[in-house]
């Protein structure tokens, strides 16, 4: 049981740090290197101002697929956002943000309503088109027949990720963010956190596990599409 | 060939990929494999099975890219999409990308962009590698390439043609004579339309001509009789170095004849090629003439107030479909739409239209393969037929030699009395030349 506490809790989130941020790099360099012929695709934006609005267009509203598939769209849009709300609001559990929202003007009162409310919808929007997402696969024709074991295994680790995360949110057991912030913080000054208490939380344990594989994952899968499709728009959007 | 022979060529050919380009390997990572790009292919429109789903049919390439160049595909195999290359389904490998017409559709949709028409090049550039290129197809490449036109034409055959051109139009214009000038040396304008505009459906270059003539401006352009033939089939087979070998021939041509403007004619893939890929790839370097398409010329002179039409000689209702090359490929849209408003009564759009429009359903080449006319009847062209019903005209203009023979063949295959032709063919018929429009007569 130590040795999994160390493997899981200590040696993990440094592998999974060092495996994302070396993949991505890896990725992004080789993508740099390779050679991009002309291949515009009309309407293009005229100008570089024009490019990077239709580029903020894509990020922040989907807009290709916006014209494409309305259904997906609106269960897409909505997952990421989330996924992104959820991604911030992380910093919560990691660090005490809190003093930054106090100096914004808020009280403890209203941060811990925000993350109540805010979090706790996020928490069940994104399980619900997370599964919405993995139906859609398992019944809509043109996105079940090109579906394969990779595509299952990605929603599933993400709907798994969320359903633990949820657990802790939701359970009755209150969840103090106190002590994931000092392991958080012994782990970033390199201090020795594999006899923290909060690992013998078996769920935070199998959360905190799916979560870092999540991350070793991305670089090497379809989920690499959150620092390609930048640069895929860019091919055939540029004049 | 020995399967393993085809196999060890397949791989090798894949393996490239990790080479160039960009978009290539980009594509074979991100795909999400969500199928917005089969809701908005015309093929899969036509017929929705797992064959014609576009991202099934990338995924040709995809699993064996993932199989030979990536960790995870050699540690995991199938289960992270991996699989090998069976030398048995080369023959499904080939039928398969040539049932993608490369209209680009699916790019402008896709949430990242994903153009599958460059990964069927590549499936198609594979299949060539081993000799497996469709005959048809093939057939074109080696005419095209010994002759400097697809129709197998000699300049003494287009000589005759332009000839006969000049001569009807006399006809037409009660004696004026209009010029079609061929390899004059110091000319500013040099045309070059697809050869069937020339022995075809002649009646596009005659619009052009007149055109010029109107302009007073009938000493200042040329065609070539070695080169009157845009079209290059290197695009859609996937062999670059035919491609250039084909396109080289004209720049040289127009660098002979020390033109200013090269003018293209009504040919989509044609204009693509020069304008957005040589051009802009700079592949011979700088290039002492600028290049444009000849219904931006028309339309600049007619926004000019410089043309005049009588439009009661196109009064039947008129749609235009856009060639995916000029929409989505060259960003040519409002200009047809200029020349067609000025010289027909009753020009009406289909939808959606412009950069958004569906293919023909013969792009990519397919139009020229008779051997899947029955596919290209019913199941590519089958979006564009209804579009086509839709709009009641009974007039398609379309300005790419490829769309006009797909559309004909869809219009007789389903019996429907609609006449397929260019844009320069209806302001052909309705431009005045000295104040007066042509009397028409019959070229059936
Ligand atoms: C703004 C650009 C992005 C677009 C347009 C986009 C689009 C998509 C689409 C269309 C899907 C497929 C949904 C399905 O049918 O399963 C998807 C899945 C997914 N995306 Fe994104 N995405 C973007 C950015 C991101 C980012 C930044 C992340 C960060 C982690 C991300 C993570 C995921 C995950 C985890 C899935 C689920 C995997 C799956 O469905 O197999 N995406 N995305
Ligand atoms: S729309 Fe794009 S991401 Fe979706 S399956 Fe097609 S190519 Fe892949
Ligand atoms: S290029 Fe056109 S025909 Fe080919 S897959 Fe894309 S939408 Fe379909």
């Amino acid at each position: 049981m130590e040795a999994l506490k160390f493997l899981l809790g200590v040696f993990l989130p440094y592998l999974a740090l060092l495996v994302f941020v070396g993949g991505m790099l890896y990725r992004l360099a080789r993508w740099k290197k390779l050679a991009s012929p002309p291949m515009t695709l009309y309407p293009a934006p005229p100008d570089e101002a024009g490019n990077l609005k239709n580029l903020l267009k894509e990020t922040l509203f989907f807009k290709s697929l916006f014209h494409g598939d309305r259904w997906l769209w609106v269960l897409a849009w909505l997952f990421h956002v989330v996924l992104a709300l959820i991604f911030v609001g992380h910093f919560r559990v990691f660090t005490n943000v809190d003093a930054i929202f106090m100096k914004m003007g808020m009280s403890e009162q209203a941060i811990l309503a925000m993350s109540g409310g805010a979090g706790g919808a996020a928490g069940v929007i994104i399980l619900v088109t997370a599964i919405v997402l993995l139906v859609r696969r398992l019944v809509v024709q043109r996105a079940r027949e090109i579906t394969s074991v990779a595509d299952y295994f990605a929603l599933a680790l993400i709907g798994l990720i969320v359903f633990t995360g949820d657990i802790m949110r939701f359970s009755s057991e209150h969840f103090d963010l106190s002590d994931t912030r000092s392991y958080f913080a012994g782990l970033a000054t390199f201090s020795n956190v594999a006899g923290d208490p909060l690992l013998d939380n078996g769920v935070f344990l199998l959360h905190m596990t799916l979560a870092l594989l999540l991350f070793m994952y991305i670089p090497f899968s379809k989920i690499l599409h959150l620092g390609g499709f930048f640069f895929t728009h860019q091919l055939i959007r540029k004049n | 060939m020995k399967p393993e022979e085809m196999k060890e060529k397949v791989v090798s050919s894949i393996k490239a990929i990790e080479k160039a380009p960009r978009s290539m390997q980009m594509y074979m990572e991100i795909c999400a494999k969500c199928g917005t790009c089969a809701s908005v292919c015309p093929i899969y429109f036509g017929k929705p099975e797992k064959r014609y789903n576009p991202a099934e049919r990338s995924d040709l390439v995809r699993r064996i890219y993932k199989r030979y160049c990536t960790m995870s595909g050699r540690l995991l195999g199938s289960l992270a999409g991996a699989q090998d290359f069976d030398p048995g389904k080369m023959q499904e490998w080939v039928e398969m990308f040539y049932e993608c017409t490369g209209c680009r559709r699916c790019a402008s949709f896709c949430p990242f962009g994903i153009d599958n028409s460059v990964i069927t090049r590549k499936g198609r550039a594979v299949a060539d590698q081993l000799g497996l290129t469709p005959k048809t197809m093939l057939k074109v490449i080696q005419v095209s390439l010994a002759t400097g036109n697809t129709d197998n034409a000699s300049p003494a055959a287009f000589k005759a043609a332009i000839e006969f051109l000049e001569e009807e139009m006399e006809e037409e214009h009660g004696g004026t004579k209009i010029k079609i000038p061929v390899d004059v040396v110091g000319a500013e304008y040099f045309y070059v339309p697809p050869s069937g505009d020339v022995l075809v459906n002649p009646e596009a270059t005659m619009g052009v001509a007149k055109v010029f003539h109107v302009l007073g401006m009938q000493d200042r352009w040329t065609m070539s009789s070695k080169c009157f033939d845009g079209a290059n089939y290197g695009l859609f087979t996937g062999d670059d170095k035919s491609m250039k070998a084909d396109n080289k021939a004209y720049v040289e041509e127009a660098r002979r004849l020390g033109v200013k403007v090269m003018l293209m004619g009504e040919c989509g893939h044609a204009h693509r090629i020069m304008k957005m890929m040589m051009e802009k790839g700079r592949w011979w370097g700088d290039l002492p003439f600028s290049i444009i398409n000849c219904m931006e010329w028309t339309a600049q002179q007619i926004e000019a107030g410089r043309l005049q039409f009588d439009k009661s000689k196109n009064a039947q209702p008129v749609t235009y479909h856009d060639p995916c090359n000029f929409g989505r490929s060259c960003g040519i849209v409002d200009e047809p739409r200029k020349i067609m408003e000025a010289s027909c009564a009753d020009f009406r759009e289909m939808y959606p239209n412009r950069a958004e429009n569906w293919c023909c359903g013969g792009g990519g080449g397919l139009s020229a393969m008779d051997e899947i006319k029955e596919f290209r009847m019913e199941v590519s062209g089958k979006k564009k037929l209804a579009q086509i019903r839709e709009t009641g005209a009974t007039y398609v203009a379309t300005a790419c030699s490829n769309c006009k023979r797909q559309l004909t063949q869809l219009m007789e295959h389903h019996g429907l009395e609609i006449e397929v032709g260019g844009v320069h063919d209806m302001l052909s018929r309705a431009i005045l030349v000295d104040g007066k429009a042509a009397e028409r007569v019959s070229y059936d």
